[in-house]
């Protein structure tokens, strides 16, 4: 028999494993392109500076965090009274599965003008092969 | 009759906030249709509008737009922004996937207030626009003391 671990709020006394608060994130959109060298992830990330970016692969996984410096505004604005919000002022956070042949130490990524651009070379194993065709 | 526009003004703000919300709507199908490239939106740029005291701000959302692309027209009662933002891919790249959206936009606003174009800003940083609208003077609260009546 299989124990099954019910998950009360509260009722663990542990706190390892309370789920730990975070700010809540918002997905941004990206484009994605590729070409024989190298893949290019370009996410739109309004608001967010380049102290705030974490770009890392892991296991197959590349994540993009961005924190957007305009939460902690410490102007006029942060003071306003919101008229109307469209769009909350969330930090911005991205998940992808990658191909494991991505060199994490050769990332790149640049910051200009709220759009984020990851340049992501492949390693020789990804790149294509020509395959010689050999007639008879 | 039609000289109080403050009478009609809350039941349009009603409808405006209906047809805003079904706009969000649209989105969520809009972005799942990859052959879609440029469409005439009125939902992007997001944006927010903030009182503060003083003055009106709007800060926009608009990554990848340059100070140049953006057109921003203020007449006594509406502030229209206008602009266009491209995403076009790198040479020499493929395609495997395009969210961004590129649009063409034109957003107006019909100002609550009066106010001073001369004292009025727009700035672009980290992909934000900020538009300050300052109030006219006369547009300022101001306190009304009460005397009492012997």
């Amino acid at each position: 028999m299989s124990q099954i671990n019910v998950i009360r709020p509260g009722s663990n006394p542990n706190p390892v494993e309370r789920v730990q608060k975070r700010p809540p994130t918002v997905t941004p959109l990206v484009d994605v392109f590729e070409n024989a060298t190298e893949i290019l992830v370009w996410a739109d990330v309004p608001g967010a500076t380049l102290d705030g970016i974490d770009v890392h692969v892991d296991k197959g996984q590349l994540t993009l965090f961005a924190r957007r410096a305009d939460r902690a505004a410490g102007d006029a604005v942060a003071k306003a009274a919101p008229v109307e919000t469209e769009q909350r002022t969330y930090d911005y956070q991205r998940v992808f599965a990658v191909p494991a042949g991505i060199d994490a130490t050769k990332i790149e990524a640049e910051l200009s003008a709220g759009v984020l651009k990851v340049r992501l070379p492949k390693s020789e194993a990804l790149k294509p092969r020509r395959i010689e065709v050999k007639g008879s | 009759m039609f000289n109080r526009f403050s009478d009609f003004d809350p039941t349009f703000s009603v409808f405006d906030e209906l047809r805003r919300r079904m706009d969000r709507v649209w989105d969520d199908y809009e972005e799942a249709a990859p052959d879609v490239a440029v469409y005439a939106s009125t939902s992007w740029p997001k944006v927010n509008v903030l009182d503060a005291g003083q003055s009106l701000i709007l800060r926009a959302d608009v990554p990848g737009v340059a100070e140049k692309d953006f057109n921003i027209t203020l007449t006594p009662e509406t502030l229209t922004l206008s602009g266009e933002r491209k995403t076009t891919p790198p040479e020499g790249y493929s395609v495997q996937r395009q969210e961004r959206p590129a649009a063409r936009f034109t957003r107006s606003w019909t100002l609550p207030y009066k106010v001073d174009a001369e004292r009025t800003t727009a700035t672009l940083k980290d992909g934000v626009l900020t538009i300050s609208l300052a109030k006219a003077a006369d547009a300022q609260p101001r306190q009304i003391t009460v005397r009492a009546q012997a």
